[in-house]
């Protein structure tokens, strides 16, 4: 008898179907759902001036705790501390209001809150059809979309993808910014000789960024455009760039310049100057960045007039362009991005303001638990069509990303809004039909 | 004594002079802007300065220094929490800008500079850290999860911890559980929170308190400026002790910051032609915004300027002692080079034409000098 080693399968690698990530998804919703239509259903059978006495809350709560029949350990866990919290915050609820407000209305209150939960969970249950069929229908892809266009444009090349990002850029562009600025930059590496791998935009590069669009505008040189002999392009010296940096800070940024330079539409010439490339001179010229003036000698010069956006909408029509090619700190950033605009979007249309139960759909256990399958699912080729095997499975990486969520910025509370705003006309449209 | 201080004030108000000097000189060497006049109108306004600044001893920089820049960031006061209080009543939404844009940058790049091995923005952390509970406290092993380094040993996240402690001015309470349940060993948690005469402050808006639960909730409008707010009064109390504020790199990075608030507050405002397309340029807001000359951001007529305006603000806000403490050597005018750059979206670039975004503190100084120049011309 021979021994052959059976060939392992790293974990995590199992699972990259949809047919695999959809349930998946699914399980923890599916799960979440139960709970609060039980809850809703003892509320509204519950004769409301019993609702006084918190004791009967707990027993209640203890008493169902006993039904509990979940074999798998992490979904009874869940179901647990999910229960657990619902009761709590309805507790919370009678206890803060009982002597202001009529505890009927108090048990009203209740199970409105908890009717627009279950909406909100019955829409995430239902964000798509397992076969992907009528895929115009569902909402993973239609909110996918709308959010694509705004910030993550696909187009047929870099030109139409520009002018879609400058579309939107008076209203986003702080969310089209923070699309490429991963909270995780520490890990990136700038540049990876053996691939083509392009990272997110640290702070450091953004101050790089801001360096570059100053000194075009400031007090560049110009030379001869290298494809149009009859033309002169701006240029800065690459060492003015990075004069200000001291103590070798910068030192990477320097050595991986010529990578940084393509990403947001420059080239380097005589390896001293940074100048715009052929293609990028035309898409300025078009959006008024440059402007032209005929030299005495004949030559046509080319002045630039640079806006804060200009290159850095260049460098995410790049991203969005090479969306094959981009480094796992920023394709998990960006996956999280749009999978938390679209769970923020449909909680925002399902729930009033002052529901008391956001806190449990904000909270890092239920984000946790949501989150990282919507992210895998968002990443399919009918969606984003990103590498789903670089989305992190590591507990740890999830709680370094989804702590985030919490310093949002307010561009990505206005979008929020408007995904909210899209989704319920979308679903008026979908019933009309 | 006073001859001293008279004679250091004076060598610094000459130096000022002597850099707008230089300054001016640049700007009618090189041209770089494209709206007529603007060139004209900067060497102007620089012409202004050397002659308005030096007079009545300076008393320009006293208004602008003293009167504003004082009273917003760092109130003349011995007490903490009256001068958290003043600091976080000057808040305002454009206040806040300022604050996120400037100090943030700052305070960000000290914090990591103080828990290096992290990178992340700790500030941020700490309110995500508050906000998740509901007694208005985080608890040290709370921040060692967040922050910890498994491949550094306990003891250097702990004095990282009490770095952080001290520049915010939080205060700290010890709870020692006798027999804990895993263990049956005795146990001290560490617990932080606000001084509660801060408490009492942040009771009026960003704080929540539900006597009936128990419970202090933070609201919505607690964010990280609070955070910003406790540092400021914490080095506007402790003006005189150059240790507890952090040393000569916590002078250095403040006075350069508000050396770049009061040079733009100075730049004369453009009127452009109807034609400039700036004027249709969706990012521009005619209402809140106003076109600078861009000449102002050339580096060759920054530095000149920008040390000695350092120094007179390191002297208006803590005297000699900070101005001790400013370092002018080559690598700070490198360093100095890179604060320009901090100003990111308030001062932004539209369409290649500088454009500063009006917000009150700007407004103010501005108004200052727009005061004395047209007494000056009523005399």
């Amino acid at each position: 008898m021979s021994y052959t080693k059976k060939p392992t399968r790293k974990s995590g690698r199992k699972r990259d179907k949809w047919t695999d990530i959809l349930p998946r998804y699914l399980t923890f919703i599916s799960h979440m759902r139960p709970i609060l239509r039980e809850t809703r259903k003892i509320i509204n059978d519950l004769d409301a001036d019993l609702l006084i006495d918190t004791e009967i809350i707990d027993k209640i709560r203890e008493e169902e705790e006993k039904r509990n029949i979940r074999k798998v350990r992490a979904l009874s866990e869940f179901s647990a501390m999910y229960r657990s919290n619902v009761y709590e915050i309805i507790k919370d609820f009678i206890i803060k209001y009982r002597g202001t407000i009529p505890i009927i209305d108090i048990k009203d209150y209740i199970i409105e809150f908890l009717h627009e939960s279950i909406g909100a969970l019955y829409i995430l249950r239902h964000i798509t059809n397992p076969d992907q069929k009528n895929l115009d229908d569902t909402y993973l892809y239609s909110l996918s979309k709308y959010i694509e266009e705004r910030l993550f444009p696909k187009g047929a090349n870099l030109r139409m993808i520009y002018e879609k990002l400058l579309k939107f850029s008076n209203e986003y562009y702080e969310c089209q910014r923070h699309l490429l600025q991963s909270h995780t930059y520490y890990r990136e590496k700038l540049d990876v000789s053996d691939s083509f791998e392009i990272p997110g935009i640290s702070p450091k590069i953004y101050q790089i960024i801001n360096n570059i669009t100053s000194l075009f505008n400031l007090d560049p040189s110009f030379g001869v455009f290298p494809e149009r002999p009859d033309r002169e392009i701006p240029m800065i010296l690459k060492s003015e760039v990075f004069l200000p940096y001291i103590d070798s800070i910068a030192n990477a940024e320097e050595e991986s310049i010529e990578n940084l330079a393509e990403r947001i539409g420059m080239r380097l010439i005589d390896d001293l100057f940074l100048a715009p490339k052929e293609e990028f001179v035309s898409i300025l010229e078009e959006n008024n960045y440059l402007r032209t003036k005929k030299q005495s000698d004949g030559i046509i010069r080319y002045f630039p007039q640079f806006s804060n956006e200009t290159l850095i909408l260049h460098y995410l029509a790049f991203v969005s362009q090479r969306r094959g090619f981009l480094s796992k700190e920023l394709i998990n950033w960006v996956s999280m991005n749009f999978a938390f605009l679209i769970y923020m979007g449909i909680l925002k249309w399902k729930l009033s303001d002052e529901n008391i139960f956001y806190s449990i759909f904000k909270d890092l256990q239920t984000n946790e638990k949501i989150l990282p399958y919507l992210m895998k699912l968002i990443c399919f080729p009918n969606y984003l069509g990103l590498d789903k095997m670089k989305i992190r499975d590591s507990v740890q990486y999830r709680k370094e990303i989804f702590n985030f969520i919490g310093s949002q910025i307010d561009n990505l509370k206005e979008l929020i809004d408007e995904v909210a705003l899209f989704c319920e006309k979308f679903d008026k449209e979908r019933k009309k039909k | 004594m006073g001859e001293r201080i008279d004679s250091s004030w004076r060598d610094l108000l000459q130096s000022f002079e002597k850099g707008l000097e230089l300054a001016i000189d640049q700007v009618q060497k090189r041209d770089v802007e494209n709206i007529p006049g603007a060139k004209d109108a900067l060497v102007q306004r620089l012409e202004n300065m050397k002659l308005h600044f030096p007079r009545n001893n300076g008393d320009l920089f006293n208004k602008a220094v003293n009167e504003k820049i004082q009273n917003f960031f760092f109130p003349k006061t011995k007490n903490f929490s009256e001068a958290f209080s003043k600091i976080l009543k000057s808040r305002t939404h454009e206040q806040d800008f300022i604050i996120n844009e400037l100090l943030n940058g700052f305070v960000t790049s000290k914090t990591k500079a103080i828990a290096s091995g992290t990178q992340t923005p700790i500030i941020d952390r700490m309110v995500e850290a508050f906000s998740k509970r509901n007694d208005f406290h985080i608890v040290d092993h709370q921040f060692y999860a967040m922050f910890g380094d498994p491949n550094k040993p306990r003891h250097y996240i702990k004095n990282q911890l009490e770095e952080l402690i001290n520049m915010f001015g939080l205060v700290s309470k010890k709870l020692v559980v006798e027999k804990d349940v895993r263990r049956s060993e005795e146990k001290v948690y560490t617990f932080y929170t606000f001084p509660d005469d801060i408490i009492k402050i942040l009771e009026e808006k960003y704080l929540v308190l539900d006597s009936k639960l128990g419970y202090a909730y933070v609201s919505e409008n607690f964010d990280r400026n609070v955070f910003i707010c406790m540092f400021l009064a914490n080095i506007a109390i402790n003006s005189d002790d150059i240790e507890k504020i952090g040393g000569s790199y916590t002078i250095n990075g403040i006075c350069a910051i508000f050396a770049l608030v009061l040079l733009l507050s100075f730049m004369p405002k453009l009127s452009v032609d109807e034609t400039n397309p700036i004027l249709n340029d969706p990012g521009y807001d005619e209402s809140n915004m106003s076109v600078i000359p861009k000449s102002w951001m050339m580096r060759q007529v920054l530095e000149p300027l920008f040390e000695p305006l350092i120094k007179i603000i390191a002297y208006r806000l803590g005297g000699g002692l900070w101005l001790s403490k400013v370092i002018d050597s080559e690598i700070n005018k490198k360093i100095h080079n890179q604060i320009r750059f901090l100003l990111k979206d308030v001062n932004k670039w539209v369409l290649g034409e500088l454009v500063r975004v009006e917000i009150p503190i700007f407004v103010e100084i501005a108004n200052i000098f727009a005061e004395i120049v047209v007494g000056y011309d009523k005399e």
